[in-house]
């Protein structure tokens, strides 16, 4: 028995590995690799002053500075009510639970350009809101608010997805726990909720900024792409590509892309620490 | 009967106003206070009284009354849905008031928030927060309760030496084993001095050999601080050891209150006699001062019987059984009759056996009464039996061997 099942050692090649190791690279070459690489290729390719005069050009600064703004809003806003949402969602049950899950989920199905078209109706001259605002000085759509708006509901899910699952999975006992000890209800969510929540909430705070700061399709819709006004920087990219401004699109997509980068390796390093 | 009101009251102000250092609740000079008299009587330190509890259509809590005494400790004992966590939880304040008084040191609670109560709950997991050292999460309630850093350590400092952990002052509760977080869950209750401590099935996730040595700790731990305290369990060892006093909890009643002792050897109920370790409870019928079981004609009823012709039962524990040879004379006050034995297994301290009782040779003669029992019928009593090994020793049984079946007491209960 013993000696019939003995193999000799790497006499079976498993040839899977190698080959699918090398599909994946083959595939993701033309897909994803090269044309990330290429921005920075192109980018270079006249060298790094040409680079930095068109990243230094007042547009391009920006509309940078205006995609750190509104990103940076709307993430606040979508952390503390995915918060709350997720507090009140895993704490309670109540009738149309499912129902209101399915309404804040609803933004990640809907195309970018129905968002913004939504927004559009809904604030617009004779929207639903908007015509109260006829009148008045103020102005929701072709603002920065109307960034804002249109970014909050884009990424609305993203960050209540996170901490739901983190909040669910804490247990109910830590509260009860707090209060038995004289905590209020705030002072358990302060300091016994809250610190146990701080992985998930820079995770999901990471993800919504992630994709807030690449939002296109809405804010196209929204914001009337004006230029030093609100010309984001994804806009920007699209706008100067259209003039012929090669340089000065591909300058901005760098900017862009790095910082994609270096969101996303965030997120993958407190996901890494929260696991331990 | 308003002076013990007033005394209470005045103890729990006390109690509040303690100094931390220098007094532990051993001294708080509740002893020295007053005069013998109020020392001799049993001081009320919590009181449940007519608690009740609906969840939806499901009366979870019916009627229950009980108290725990100052430096008592009274166990709920009872199966996994007869309320017992409910009752915990209504002291507590984590569940929404139902009807009746909780009172505690005199002062009625129940429609207090659990922030407001001053009770000391230990959770069944610890509920240790996750994110805290484990000095952090003893000096908690004191944090909440606004009190200065450097009184916060000397309390730390206290709790952690008088669980013995002082080692383990920054580690986080996931750094250390399950009954030093059971340790310090019960110093973080303890150190914002509450009136009362409420442990929920605080041992059933330790395993067995931490869970005895934590018990035995505990115990010592309240009969020094002599704080109050109420424990939840649905492990009958658990409740005799911990328990001054024992509740057992039936489906949302209480069927028996009473020491140890007591419910072990007084149960009232079937339900108290065969939970609180093993019991034979035999179907019967009083007649004229006996009781008769099947196929046998018994023994001298131990209480006065209410009523000739009454269904009865009769409860003894399997170490209440006396077995001897079958020509042999039986040295116990009640003879059972005869028995085979059945199954012999030894379980180390003990040897237990199953013994079928044999009808007597007369049974065709007797004509027994039966209340409707069907007592007549072919008889089939088999019943539980342990003897000590010295006793297995003296009189060797196998499966097969007849016996001379004696009892050294007995209960009856209503039928």
């Amino acid at each position: 028995m013993g000696a019939a099942s003995r193999t000799i050692p790497g006499a079976r090649v498993d040839l899977v590995r190698p080959i699918g190791i090398g599909f994946i690279v083959a595939a993701m070459m033309p897909l994803v690799i090269l044309p990330l690489a290429s921005i920075f290729i192109y980018g270079f390719s006249k060298g790094p002053v040409h680079f930095w005069e068109a990243l230094s050009s007042p547009a391009a600064l920006f509309s940078l500075k205006l995609s750190l703004m509104t990103s940076s809003v709307a993430t606040g806003c979508n952390v503390v009510i995915g918060l709350i949402a997720a507090w009140v969602m895993s704490k309670y049950e109540f009738k149309g639970t499912s129902a209101l899950m399915i309404i804040i989920s609803l933004p990640t199905a809907i195309p970018t350009a129905v968002a913004g078209f939504a927004l559009l109706l809904l604030w617009g001259r004779s929207g639903l809101l908007g015509q109260f605002l006829e009148h008045t000085d103020y102005q929701i759509m072709f603002t920065t608010a109307a960034i804002i708006l249109a970014n909050i509901f884009v990424t609305f899910p993203l960050a209540f997805g996170v901490i739901k699952p983190a909040l669910d999975n804490l247990e109910t006992s830590y509260e009860d726990a707090a209060e038995t000890m004289g905590a209020s209800r705030w002072q358990a969510f302060r300091y016994v909720v809250l610190p146990s929540l701080r992985g998930a909430i820079i995770t999901g705070a990471l993800l919504t900024f992630a994709r807030s700061i690449g939002e296109f399709g809405s804010t196209i819709m929204v914001s009337g792409n004006l230029a030093m006004k609100t010309q984001t920087a994804p806009l920007y990219i699209f706008t100067k590509f259209n003039e012929g401004d090669v340089e000065g699109a591909n300058a901005i997509a760098a900017v862009l892309a790095v910082i994609s980068f270096a969101i996303f390796s965030l997120i993958l390093l407190t996901r890494k620490r929260l696991e331990k | 009967m308003a002076g013990e009101v007033v005394a209470s009251l005045h103890q729990t102000k006390d109690w509040q106003t303690r100094d931390w250092q220098t007094r532990g609740w051993a001294n708080t000079g509740w002893e020295r206070q007053g005069d013998g008299e109020i020392r001799s009587a049993r001081r009320e330190a919590l009181a449940v009284r007519g608690l009740s509890k609906w969840f939806g259509d499901e009366k979870v809590l019916d009627d229950v009354s009980f108290s725990i005494a100052e430096g008592e400790s009274l166990v709920l004992l009872g199966h996994s849905g007869s309320g017992k966590s409910t009752t915990l939880r209504l002291i507590a304040g984590l569940e929404t008031p139902g009807h009746g008084e909780v009172v505690l040191h005199g002062r009625r609670i129940e429609h207090l928030r659990a922030r407001e109560r001053n009770v000391g709950v230990i959770f069944q997991n610890y509920a240790l927060f996750p994110r805290m050292t484990v000095a952090e999460n003893i000096g908690f309630g004191l944090r909440i309760r606004g009190e200065r850093r450097k009184r916060r350590e000397a309390v730390i400092d206290e709790m952690l030496a008088l669980i013995g952990l002082s080692d383990q002052r920054e580690k986080y509760p996931s750094q250390i084993s399950g009954g030093q977080q059971q340790r310090v869950a019960i110093a973080r209750a303890l150190a914002y001095k509450p009136e009362v401590l409420l442990f929920d099935e605080s041992f059933s996730a330790l395993d067995q050999q931490t869970r005895v040595g934590l018990r035995r700790e505990i115990r010592t731990l309240l009969r020094k601080l002599r704080v109050p305290a109420l424990f939840i369990t649905h492990d009958q060892e658990e409740a005799m050891e911990l328990g001054d006093h024992i509740a057992i909890l039936n489906r949302g009643r209480i069927e028996q209150i009473g020491t140890p002792e007591d419910v072990y050897n007084e149960p009232q109920t079937e339900f108290v006699a065969t939970f609180l370790g093993a019991a034979n409870v035999i179907e019967g019928c009083w007649r004229d001062g006996f009781i008769a079981i099947d196929c046998q004609q018994c023994m001298a009823a131990p209480r006065p019987i209410q009523a000739s012709m009454q269904k009865a039962k009769m409860v003894f524990r399997p170490e209440d059984i006396t077995l001897h040879s079958a020509t042999g004379f039986v040295e116990a006050p009640y003879l059972l009759g005869r028995g085979e034995v059945l199954d012999v297994s030894f379980t180390g301290a003990n040897e237990s056996l199953m013994i079928r009782l044999l009808p007597r040779g007369f049974a065709g003669q007797v004509n027994i009464p039966d209340c409707g029992n069907n007592l007549n019928t072919p008889c089939n009593l088999v019943i539980k039996v342990t003897r000590t090994k010295w006793d297995a020793r003296r009189l060797h049984l196998a499966p097969g061997d007849s016996v001379s079946v004696g009892l050294k007491s007995y209960k009856t209960l209503r039928g």
